[in-house]
């Protein structure tokens, strides 16, 4: 166990040895090619994204970090790629890493298709970027009913918000064929199949895609059944508390961002952070990063010993509430030129938009949370 | 108890300790939040665990306690939560005791000690005077040294259980030439001492738990200083360690939420919107303040936090305590204006003592503001005068 070694914090934050290593590692990396001007330049790019980055993060192994060794993956836990995801949110990391390492990988990661280790592989060598096509409606936490069809070896339906699209990107589908959920590899080329994509607050293309009639080969189907009911839930509920980490650190390097500014801006004699007004909201916004902290580790802990309960939605509420809120004040506190597209903080907070409204927002969370909680106040009386 | 309880795992230890309370805990003392154990009742309830071998956990065992490591500690505070146990104040074990064991003589431990843990003598803390609060150095209660006794003048507030004390301990000014910190020295007294007297103030909640102390040219043993001369705001400071984690439990809130469910409930709420959120975000912040306590309390076992953060979670802890406490009387509507313990809609609370018990909170062991401004210092660095 070491202690972490990037801010005098409050010491209760321990990593393990891997942690340490993958920590160093991402700090090594994007503290040289990541941060603010990669972001700028990803953000230009039509696609959204950088095809160079994505390969060199596949060569520090963090695009397998979840992916077995069978398939050039490091088959770690969870808790790798959480630190990874802190790591990226501290430097508004454009790569689909939660969208592709963790919530596409678990699904490949869980099929024995020839079809998801070629994919595998794939993505394990930072070759390609893979997404999943789950959600069909706005707002929706968990895998709900699918309306899409597989009927016949054509795909019919209409998926919404899919992550990290851009045109080199691997698609995977979950849909129903009736009476059981499936999991596809769809060629986005193939005939009937329309994307729309719309440019999003963190540079990345979100998508629309609607399969009209598509002809699906048989030996693209990965998953199906419980199997593939298990996977989607996983996938989902990995990505989630990944986020939730993400948007932790994002927080928590903006806190930092906007400290060091009030420390070097003065007004009537006195630097901004001499200001009791201010120094009390700073802290109350340190203990809500403190909250956003424990509970997303908590989050992770419950969910790989298998149990799904309120602490997932709880880390994802504290973490998109806390990644806004820092940005508002990141802004005031920035004064004037906090507004201004120059200043590196509105990044952060661009960044926090999408990352705070992706698979739920805080409001949305809180509601499950509190439900999770009631259903076992009832089931315990 | 005849074996070790350090050497029982945790689940052990927790099912003995539960097992324990669930045979002997007074059924009318489990009123959560509202009761405190005072006077003979707390002399009663050290008594029964010393017998029962369940007496101070937190002490070493040379002096007659338990021993036990923070895990065991507050795995007993965690079943006392959820046995609806009333509060203790106990600040023999808690706060003098401590003091005892690192500046005390042999003389005064053996003494004061084994009293402490059999419940036979209760304690006060005098800290606080009228002009000083927060700012407790400043504080203006003197002792002058007269051939074998200290002369003590002055005043004393706020001293939670006064009048059911049998001894205080307290800060007084036997310097005044010097940096006012520098100044303060940490004696003892009787609490029959001639011109010692006692006025308790009636609270908010309708107790009288507060009290001021007037001391009026009370002579005091100089056998009764605790540490060197001048030396008292060290001493003090002997207090402000890892205890101090009881401070940021969730135990208050989650205890009130669980009313507060009850409630909204019994007055048909649970599909209401606007209540699902408001309690949709006391819930979430009640569970994310335990996971904090938790990894703050784990790392704390390991030896490996930073005190500051135990300030900053006080801080959540009481805020919270009062959140949960105002969304009571919103739900509660007309009935919130009650001002003796009512049933609402069946459910038996009282609301006023829930709401009232919760105002202090922010208040004491160290205000919010003054928390805050602590955590900021070791954060920002200083900040302006």
């Amino acid at each position: 166990m070491a202690a972490r070694k990037w801010l005098p914090d409050m010491g209760w934050r321990v990593d393990d040895e891997m942690q340490q290593m993958l920590r160093d590692s991402a700090n090594h990396y994007l503290g040289a090619a990541g941060g603010p001007a990669h972001f700028r330049q990803v953000r230009t790019q039509e696609s959204g994204f950088d095809a160079a980055a994505w390969a060199q993060m596949g060569a520090l192994g963090w695009t397998g970090i979840l992916l077995p060794e069978a398939v050039g993956g490091s088959g770690m836990a969870l808790e790798g790629a959480l630190t990874l995801a802190e790591e990226m949110g501290r430097t508004v990391a454009p790569e689909p890493f939660i969208a592709s390492a963790v919530i596409a990988a678990t699904v490949l990661g869980a099929s024995d298709t020839a079809a998801a280790a070629t994919l595998a592989s794939a993505l394990a060598q930072g070759e390609r970027s893979v997404t999943l096509a789950w959600q069909e409606q706005r707002s929706t936490i968990g895998i709900p009913r699918f309306e899409t069809r597989l009927q016949g070896g054509r795909l019919r339906g209409v998926k919404r918000y899919v992550p990290n699209w851009h045109p080199a990107c691997a698609l995977l589908v979950a849909a129903t064929d009736g009476a059981e959920t499936v999991v596809l590899h769809v060629d986005p080329a193939t005939a009937g199949v329309t994307a729309r994509s719309a440019r999003m607050t963190d540079a990345s293309l979100s998508a629309e895609f609607e399969f009209d009639d598509v002809e699906i080969a048989d030996d693209a189907v990965m998953l199906r059944g419980a199997a593939a009911d298990a996977a989607l839930t996983l996938a989902v509920a990995r990505g989630t508390v990944a986020l939730s980490a993400q948007l932790e650190g994002l927080a928590s390097a903006l806190w930092h961002r906007t400290l060091d500014y009030m420390r070097q801006r003065s007004q009537f004699g006195s630097n901004l952070s001499e200001f009791q007004a201010l120094r009390h909201r700073m802290v109350d916004l340190y203990s809500q990063i403190e909250l956003a902290g424990a509970s997303w580790r908590r989050a992770a802990k419950v969910l790989e010993q298998g149990a799904t309960d309120a602490a997932l939605h709880t880390a994802k509420a504290r973490s998109s509430q806390i990644a806004q809120d820092m940005g508002k004040w990141a802004i005031q506190y920035h004064g004037a030129f906090g507004y201004t597209d120059e200043a590196d903080v509105g990044l952060y907070i661009h960044c926090g938009l999408r990352w705070s409204t992706w698979l739920g927002n805080a409001v949305a969370h809180r509601r499950e949370a509190l439900a999770a909680h009631r259903r076992e106040r009832h089931g315990n009386g | 108890m005849a074996d070790d309880l350090n050497l029982l795992s945790n689940d052990e230890f927790r099912d003995r300790w539960r097992a324990w309370l669930t045979e002997n805990y007074p059924e009318e003392w489990r009123v959560p939040i509202i009761h405190r154990l005072k006077g003979d009742e707390e002399r009663r309830w050290h008594r029964m665990t010393y017998e029962a071998g369940w007496r101070a956990p937190a002490w070493p065992k040379e002096y007659g306690g338990l021993g036990l490591g923070l895990e065991k500690q507050l795995i007993m505070h965690e079943e006392m939560e959820r046995h609806n146990c009333a509060r203790v104040l106990d600040s023999g074990a808690i706060l003098m005791a401590p003091v005892l064991m690192k500046y005390g003589t042999p003389e005064q431990r053996d003494r004061y000690l084994l009293p402490i843990l059999r419940g036979d003598e209760l304690w006060c803390q005098g800290y606080s005077e009228p002009n000083s609060g927060s700012d407790l150095a400043s504080l203006r209660t003197s002792a002058v040294r007269e051939g074998d006794d200290y002369v003590i003048n002055g005043q004393k507030i706020w001293t939670t259980l006064a009048a059911y004390a049998d001894r205080i301990f307290l800060l007084a000014r036997t310097d005044k030439s010097v940096k006012k910190q520098a100044g303060i020295s940490f004696l003892l007294a009787d609490m029959d001492t001639p011109g010692l007297t006692v006025r308790p103030i009636m609270n908010l909640a309708g107790e009288d738990e507060l009290c001021e102390i007037f001391l009026d040219n009370i002579r005091v043993p100089a056998e009764n200083l605790v540490g060197e001369l001048n030396q008292g705001w060290t001493v003090a400071k002997a207090l402000l360690g890892d205890e101090r984690i009881a401070n940021g439990a969730p135990t208050l809130p989650r205890q009130s939420f669980e009313v507060l469910e009850e409630l909204v409930e019994a007055v048909d709420l649970l599909a209401d919107l606007g209540e699902t959120d408001r309690c949709a975000q006391l819930f979430c912040d009640i569970e994310d303040l335990a996971a904090l306590h938790s990894q703050v309390a784990d790392a704390a076992i390991r030896g490996n936090i930073n005190h500051a953060v135990l300030g900053l979670m006080k801080v959540l802890a009481t805020d919270l305590f009062q959140d949960v406490s105002d969304e009571l009387l919103r739900v509660a509507g007309e009935d919130a204006g009650l001002l003796e313990p009512v049933g609402v809609a069946g459910v038996k609370l009282d609301l006023r003592k829930i709401y009232m018990t919760a105002r202090p909170a922010t208040i004491y062991a160290g205000a919010n503001e003054v928390q805050r401004n602590i955590v900021a210092n070791m954060l920002m660095g200083p900040g302006a005068k």
